[in-house]
């Protein structure tokens, strides 16, 4: 019995990643890339990984600077933006970068999902997809508190608080374990210095490190089985990996290099806030208005705004479990179907993302 | 131990800090424009636009009243008897937009339009850019940005004035992006040539060699 399950596994994992691909022929020389109406989607996986070299290379050069101190994390940030020659581009390429990534991935999710892109033999390279969606938003929340001015701890202590209030929807032992899981995240009663030291660490070591382990992972699958068809019935036409999608892969980056070098050169990041925002974080002063997340939380921070927090946790909850196990769940369902309900996650995550504040403003008023 | 000479002189400056204090948190922080640029841009503003400290004068921290020292209140005497407009202004709670609004305007007319705020923005210098990001002082001040920040402004106004100060460094980049992208499609179609050669010699080679 023991022994059937264990060949099965083996089996599974074996179709998933078929070593006998794994030369330099099958997944370079050979390797043909789909050509239809949708194969723009094919290069915004690549694109997710340049801003994230580009994340790697910024993230780097600030680390020779950034003191993850209380006392001096503003300071050092303020010193690499003011004095350090090409601080202010490089952190500003850093904030911009991370902004990209994190929308490229969001798109790469979705036609992922309309392309039907998860079925057989595929379901890893979607499970680590997911997994990498979930870490970089994972990157988004420890990175935000690095500068520590007022948005940062405040913004970090919303969401920090946010964990503990599961536990009034657990039962008995249970319900402690979301208080445990804040008090270790958090490392002292309040956000302090433990927290910085804890934050600074994951981000810049233990979400490394497992990115690229799973990022690993995610590129020998998609080029052991090559891109999806991700469209109904035969493909007619295809080009070769090597060279042409990989010039035209190229190029594209070279374009979001251009794009994204001219506007961390020209627009701050942080005009896009208030000033006051900015102000280094003072425990004992006042905190100013309009503390939000960065715009990638939207989608949970109005429903959590707007809604009882039970029902956004369950939706939340239940959410994450249908995106892991989509390729078994919509294993029948066809290309339109799928396409559709991608189209439809698009539509709230753009509208939310967009008019969240009209929206909640319509619902509460005021703010 | 403090000699009585010197407890003396401190006396009188402890009542004359206390009653400046006093006298700030009614005449020294001015709400009404904070509240007037707040509503006619959308955006939070904070003290800081003209003050040291983001939470206003009153206080004990650095910038704040409570924290000056003899020769800091003995400059912001100074700088509150600037009634009129006259030379330049340096006062331990403002920083340098604040300072300059007291020199370029008097406090006699800053106090009067505390009642018309509005009035402010259009009796600056046009031109004046404290910052120098390129934008206008009384833009900044009618979008709610920071006027001491180069980095904080209207985003739109920032990228024209940029890509203007940048144009060259960007032309140059731009160039030095497309002959990089040129010589990369050369080399991987040379690549991809020696590739293909290599595993047409392979397959050739074995069908030589036979079954």
């Amino acid at each position: 019995m023991a022994r059937g399950t264990v060949a099965k596994c083996l089996e599974f994992i074996a179709e998933r990643f078929p070593i006998e691909k794994a030369d330099f022929h099958s997944m370079v020389t050979k390797k043909t890339v789909p050509v239809h109406g949708m194969s723009w989607a094919y290069y915004v996986g690549g694109l997710t990984l340049f801003f994230f070299l580009v994340q790697v290379a910024t993230g780097l050069l600030l680390l020779f600077y950034y003191q993850p101190t209380v006392s001096d994390a503003y300071a050092s940030v303020e010193y690499i933006t003011r004095q350090v020659p090409g601080g202010a581009l490089v952190r500003n390429m850093h904030a911009w970068s991370s902004s990209c990534m994190i929308l490229c991935l969001l798109v790469h999710f979705v036609t992922t999902m309309g392309m039907k892109a998860f079925g057989r033999p595929r379901e890893l390279t979607w499970i680590s997809g997911v997994l990498l969606l979930l870490i970089t938003f994972g990157f988004g929340f420890t990175g935000y508190l690095l500068p520590w001015h007022q948005i940062a701890v405040n913004a970090t202590k919303v969401g920090l608080q946010s964990i503990e209030l599961v536990g009034a929807y657990l039962p008995g032992e249970l319900s402690r374990l979301p208080t445990i899981i804040r008090e270790t995240i958090q490392g002292e009663p309040s956000v302090g210095q433990s927290t910085l030291s804890r934050f600074y660490a994951i981000h810049v070591i233990v979400l490394p490190l497992t990115v690229f382990a799973v990022l690993g992972l995610h590129l020998l699958s998609v080029q052991l089985h090559g891109m999806s068809p991700g469209v109904n019935g035969q493909v007619r036409r295809s080009e070769k990996f090597l060279p042409f999608f990989i010039i035209k892969d190229l190029g594209v980056w070279g374009i979001a290099f251009l794009v994204l070098f001219t506007v961390a050169l020209c627009v701050p990041f942080e005009s896009f806030f208030s000033f006051a925002l900015f102000a280094p974080y003072d425990a004992l002063g006042s905190t100013p208005e309009g503390i939000k997340p960065e715009w990638y939380f939207f989608f949970v921070y109005y429903p959590l705004e707007l809604l009882p927090f039970w029902a956004v946790a369950a939706a939340q909850t239940a959410g994450i479990g249908l995106v892991f196990a989509a390729p078994w769940i919509f294993r029948e369902s066809s290309r339109k179907t799928m396409t559709a309900l991608a189209s439809a996650v698009a539509c709230y995550l753009v509208a939310i993302t967009l008019f969240g504040s009209v929206i909640y403003t319509f619902f509460k008023g005021g703010r | 131990m403090p000699s009585w000479s010197r407890c003396v002189y401190r006396v009188p400056l402890l009542a004359a800090s206390v009653s400046l204090a006093s006298y700030a948190s009614v005449a020294g922080a001015y709400p009404d424009f904070q509240r007037h640029i707040q509503a006619e841009s959308g955006r939070v503003v904070s003290c800081a636009m003209c003050h040291v400290h983001p939470d206003g004068p009153d206080g004990v921290k650095h910038g704040q009243i409570g924290s000056l020292g003899d020769a800091e209140l003995q400059a912001l005497n100074h700088s509150r008897a600037m009634l009129e407009p006259g030379p330049a202004v340096d006062s331990p709670i403002l920083n340098d937009f604040g300072d300059y609004l007291v020199s370029s305007l008097g406090r006699k007319r800053l106090m009067a339009w505390k009642s018309n705020p509005a009035k402010l923005i259009s009796a600056l210098n046009r031109v004046h850019d404290q910052d120098g990001d390129g934008i206008p002082d009384t833009r900044e001040l009618r979008d709610g940005t920071d006027p001491t920040d180069p980095r904080h402004g209207d985003p739109w106004l920032l990228f024209l004035v940029n890509i203007r100060r940048y144009w060259f460094h960007l032309a140059m980049l731009s160039a030095a992006t497309l002959l990089g992208l040129h010589s990369l499609n050369r080399l991987f179609r040379w690549f991809a040539f020696e590739a293909q050669r290599a595993v047409n010699a392979k397959g050739k080679a074995r069908r030589a060699e036979g079954p």
